[in-house]
């Protein structure tokens, strides 16, 4: 051991071109969630099965909160480094808001899992930990500035998120779910990586040098054009890959199935966590990546930037996802299925605002108020919905069992609670004044807006025009037709409970009062390297 | 006290519908405290809401009561509330409306009282709303959330078809608002902010930029779809009969007093006053459908077997009156449409209320059920007779004023070219005539000749209860009808303001269809 040491000590440090920067308050939160998820599974191991989700749960909730209070932290930048690994891991404040919304999503998750295990009698610390490294990906997808730590985190996210949704083993639905996710997934990430090696390809330099994964680099190599044909390519099986992540139409046939038959806490955290990590790497790679940057080419002519292109392509997923995912959720007759719907449906939203962000790339101020609206959105999108499927858990109960609208006629004034939660949330996914759902709606084609997009905002309306028959058709099975049979109110669970009252009141918080979070989310470019433009 | 008494009034009810969700988790509660605690808070509301007269000069067109404070920084979007005298009326009619529809329910709401009366308090509160915002945020908030109160009205406590109706009611009228949302943020990118005394203060003295092309033409659309489903403005009035039939009624009551009148508020409010070329440019189409709709409404209520189903298609045909003289820009026209919208509320009020208590005796509603009413229940029939005259508009009764006003307005209107405004009139005026028509040969049926049916021979008359809440309507009728003075002068000056706008072309603003 010593001799070790001593070797160490004495031994010619081997000269890198550079050290690597190693800077571990940079990956704080990361590092905070990663530990806890290895401490949940060494509990699992060594505790009894008994008692063991409050332990898990409690640990893993401390952790997040942990995690929370280091983002709090980093927030004002306290060590003033923004790069950190050699530029692989960038702090800024998009990077921090996603983070902050991952969070939620998971605390959110832990605590309807709680009481799920009990019911299913399924492993909670496995559960536990397999959603703390879920959730060290989706952070790792917001602050990586490298494609390959980007697809990193995405993999990390994915193989927890596979797990997950085949946690109910027993059940064939969900074996089925997961079966699916993991090959339409590996499908996709093999989409991806294909195109982040074509962009290596195409950003190698004049004087043949080898190419790049890094963003900002990128975006600096391409910035004079003419484009690589590599890169076009690159970029747009990237678009592909994410487009599968986030489920934009035409890349999302794949979301009603896994939603459908994942465990319906599981399908909670899918529609909004990992939606809103593929939206934060979705988004650092082409934002900035792939800046526009006016350009002309060696003839003199106006360069045909990727910016263009992927722009434009970015308008038509947004139409195509909006419109497939509301009208599709019009004729289910499942509520996970015609969740899944809107949550296709709430990515073209999403979408609306990546637009407005994308066509601002040459004014950081309208960018970061776009992106903020874009992080708002998933925001509003991620308490709402927990909210929804905690109540849809808790009326499924063991088993997943009861989840066709049907089985929801007329419990509105039996569990008058659970009901008009429900309500609040379904009301807030449509938009309605005064909830969290409005704002976000507001802010986003408030964004598009500003930066021209009339006919996107007016196809954005009419999808919500449709979308209000869908989730009325849930309130008023509710509330306005009786029950033939029989139908005992389930008691809720403290934790669920908790979680209802997080969300309704987070719901009200974010509807009617959002300037605070809206302020912190529109300074999202504060700190990003800005890449010199060429003009 | 002055600033925060329209923020008190706006929560006041909201307050009420919690004491009545706290008050449902004591164990002690019984469900008749319910419609004690909605009365309370309703009636507290109204009595506050009377303040609203007092203070400042009563003529004068400026905001009063006025308080702004900022809402969501980030986006320039305040809390911006305040009455002139176009507001003050409407915002008296909902509170006045709302304690009357409570003490209807007195004895007709058995299932689930806490819901109910919590919903007839948030839709109050949002009704409010509506009517003192003046950031256009905010009034899209009200206007929208106003919605899904009376959703659960229809939809729970409705008729046989209520699902229907409330599904209807609801896709109808939020689908019509949701461009008016595209609207609003356009209008804020052009003016730079939400709010409504801004931007007009910014296009008095000239400092907006103009609209740039065919914009003020599709704002004007998109505001105007919004409200013309509201009023509702034929063709877009289907929802309306079958959400008023299946509605209960203090949902009639409050669907035709006052949510009706979001509409007419809202065109007068803010496409006059925004987009005044537009407004001019459409007003032949708006007076079009407006007079389609008065002969339409009345020709369909004629033939209607069903009471309640025969007031809310005479709606159809009122509220297109309003129209027609808000579209005459006129000030007799506005005034008179303005004076129409009251008149409306509280005639077409208390007509749903008595058809409401006839339907709780007798659980239907059909016109053949009836014959020879004013046997058995002669204070009943006489009430009857005098709100279906003041609907008619029988002179000295309220209902006399506005249309006579409208139409003097319309007559002498310069928004139609050559002989088309008297034209116009007079085709209004054999609206009225139909009216009479409808409503007499109602009344002959239902009230006069003899009992045909043995179970109407026994029917017991109106209880002191519903007397007395008619009471105050009928009182008003009469007020109303025989002096209308003090409600049009505190009117007056408001209407001009924005009937300055609308009536004259601006310099180089007159709105073609060539540079559209």
């Amino acid at each position: 051991m010593n001799l070790f040491f001593w070797a160490l000590q004495t031994a010619p440090l081997p000269t890198l071109a550079a050290a690597p920067d190693v800077k571990f308050e940079l990956i704080l939160p990361e590092l905070i969630v990663s530990i806890v998820g290895v401490l949940v599974m060494l509990i699992d191991a060594f505790t009894y099965r008994s008692n063991q989700r409050w332990l898990t749960g409690g640990l893993s909730l401390a952790g997040l909160l942990a995690a929370a209070a280091s983002c709090l932290w980093l927030w004002d930048n306290p060590t003033g480094v923004t790069q950190a690994f050699g530029g692989m891991i960038i702090l800024d404040r998009m990077r921090l808001s996603f983070t902050l919304v991952f969070i939620v999503v998971s605390a959110l998750t832990v605590l309807v899992s709680m009481i799920w295990v009990e019911w299913e009698n399924l492993p909670s610390g496995e559960f536990h930990s397999l959603l703390m490294f879920a959730t060290t990906g989706m952070m790792l997808m917001a602050s990586g500035n490298d494609l390959v730590i980007i697809f990193l985190g995405l993999e990390l996210l994915s193989i927890a998120t596979y797990v997950m949704a085949g946690f109910r083993r027993t059940d064939l639905r969900s074996n089925e779910a997961s079966m699916k996710y993991f090959i339409l997934g590996s499908f996709s990430s093999a989409f991806l990586l294909y195109g982040i090696a074509l962009v290596y390809g195409g950003t190698v330099t004049a004087a043949g040098g080898a190419g790049t994964t890094n963003i900002t680099e990128i975006a600096t190599r391409i910035g004079g054009g003419p484009y690589p044909a590599l890169v076009y390519a690159g970029a747009a099986l990237m678009l592909v890959g994410f487009g599968f992540k986030i489920a934009t139409a035409p890349f999302h046939v794949w979301t009603p199935d896994v939603y459908e038959g994942a465990p319906t806490p599981v399908t909670a955290f899918m529609a909004a966590g990992p939606k809103a990590a593929g939206f934060a790497s979705f988004m650092r790679v082409f934002l900035f990546g792939f800046p526009f940057i006016a350009a002309t080419t060696s003839l003199g002519e106006a360069a045909p930037a990727v910016h263009t292109v992927w722009l434009n392509a970015l308008a038509v997923l947004a139409v195509l996802t909006m419109t497939i995912g509301n009208v599709a959720a019009l004729v289910q007759s499942n509520v996970k299925r015609m969740l899944a719907y809107s949550s296709i449906a709430h990515a073209g939203y999403a979408l609306v605002g990546f637009v407005a962000a994308g066509s601002a790339t040459a004014d950081p101020a309208k960018q970061s108020d776009a992106i903020g609206a874009v992080v708002f959105y998933l925001l509003c999108y991620a308490v709402m919905n927990l909210g929804a499927f905690a109540v849809v858990t808790l009326i499924a109960r063991g088993g997943d069992r009861r989840t066709e609208i049907e089985d929801y006629n007329g419990i509105g004034f039996k569990a008058p609670a659970l009901a008009f939660t429900l309500s609040l949330f379904l009301l807030s996914l449509l938009g309605i004044p005064l909830t969290a759902g409005f704002m976000g709606k507001v802010m986003v084609f408030r964004a598009a807006l500003d930066q021209g997009y009339v006919a996107l905002v007016v196809i954005g309306v009419l999808n919500t025009a449709v979308s209000v028959y869908y989730y009325l058709r849930l309130i008023v099975v509710m509330f306005f037709r009786e029950r033939a049979s029989a139908w005992d109110a389930p008691a809720i669970p403290a934790s669920i409970a908790v979680v209802l009252v997080i969300t309704v009141l987070g719901v009200f918080f974010l509807g009617i009062f959002p300037g605070r979070v809206i302020d912190a989310f529109r300074s999202v470019q504060q700190q990003q390297p800005v890449v010199s433009q060429l003009k | 006290m002055q600033q925060y008494l329209l923020t008190i009034l706006i929560l006041l009810p909201v307050v009420g519908a919690l004491a009545l969700v706290a008050h449902g988790f004591v164990s002690y509660a019984r469900e008749t405290h319910y419609r004690w605690i909605a009365l309370l808070f309703s009636a507290a509301t109204f009595a506050l809401s009377l303040l609203l007269l007092t203070g400042g000069d009563a003529a004068s067109p400026a905001m009063r009561f006025e308080q702004n404070v900022p809402w969501i920084g980030a986006i320039n979007a305040n809390y911006h509330v305040g009455v002139d005298g176009i507001s003050l009326w409407l915002v008296l009619l909902t509170t006045l409306l709302v304690p009357i529809s409570i003490l209807s329910s007195w004895h007709a709401i058995e299932k689930r009282p806490l819901a109910y009366f919590a919903s007839l308090l948030l839709l109050e509160s949002a009704m409010i709303g509506v009517f003192v915002s003046l950031d256009l945020l905010i009034f899209y908030l009200f206007f929208e959330a106003s919605l899904v109160p009376m959703f659960f009205l229809i939809g729970v406590w409705g008729g046989e078809r209520r699902i229907y109706a409330a599904g209807k009611f609801f896709i109808y009228t939020a689908i019509g608002s949701l461009l008016m949302l595209v609207g609003i943020i356009a209008l804020y990118y052009h003016f730079g902010t939400f709010d409504y005394t801004a931007m007009l203060a910014a296009l008095r003295d000239g400092t907006a930029p103009a609209f740039a092309g065919s914009k003020e033409f599709w704002l004007f659309l998109a505001f105007a779809f919004a409200f013309s489903v509201k009023v509702p403005l034929f063709p877009f009035h289907t929802w309306l009969p079958d959400a008023h039939t299946e509605a209960p009624t203090a949902g009639s009551v409050i669907l035709a007093g006052v949510l009706l009148k979001m509409g007419t508020y809202g065109l007068l409010r803010f496409n006059f006053a925004l987009f005044p070329n537009a407004s001019r440019y459409f007003a032949p189409v708006m007076i079009a459908l407006a007079i389609v709709g008065i002969i339409y409404g009345a020709l369909v209520a004629m033939v209607q077997p069903d009471v309640k189903r025969l007031v809310a298609y005479s709606s159809v045909s009122h509220m297109g009156f309003v129209v027609l003289g808000l579209f005459s820009f006129t000030e007799q026209g506005m005034q008179g449409a303005l004076y129409q919208m009251l008149n409306h509320g509280v005639s077409t009020g208390a007509l749903f209320l008595l058809v409401g208590m006839i339907y709780e005796r007798r659980h239907t509603r059909m016109i053949a059920d009836f014959g020879g009413l004013s046997q058995p229940m002669p204070w009943f029939a006489t009430l009857f007779v005098i709100a279906s005259l003041s609907s008619v508009g029988l002179p000295l009764l309220n209902g006399f004023v506005g249309e006579f006003l409208i139409m003097l307005g319309m007559w002498t209107s310069t928004a139609l070219t050559g002989a088309w405004p008297r034209v116009v009139t007079m085709l209004a005026g054999t609206g009225v005539i139909w009216a009479a028509v409808y409503m007499l040969w109602m009344l002959q049926r239902v009230l006069f000749g003899r009992v045909t049916n043995e179970k109407n021979a026994r029917l017991t008359d109106l209880s002191w209860r519903e007397i007395g809440l008619l009471a105050p309507l009928l009182a008003l009728m009469l007020y109303m009808g025989a002096y209308p003075s003090p409600f049009l002068n505190r009117s007056r000056e408001s209407v001009e303001v924005v009937r300055s706008r609308v009536a004259t072309p601006e310099s180089g603003g007159s709105y073609t269809a060539e540079n559209k």
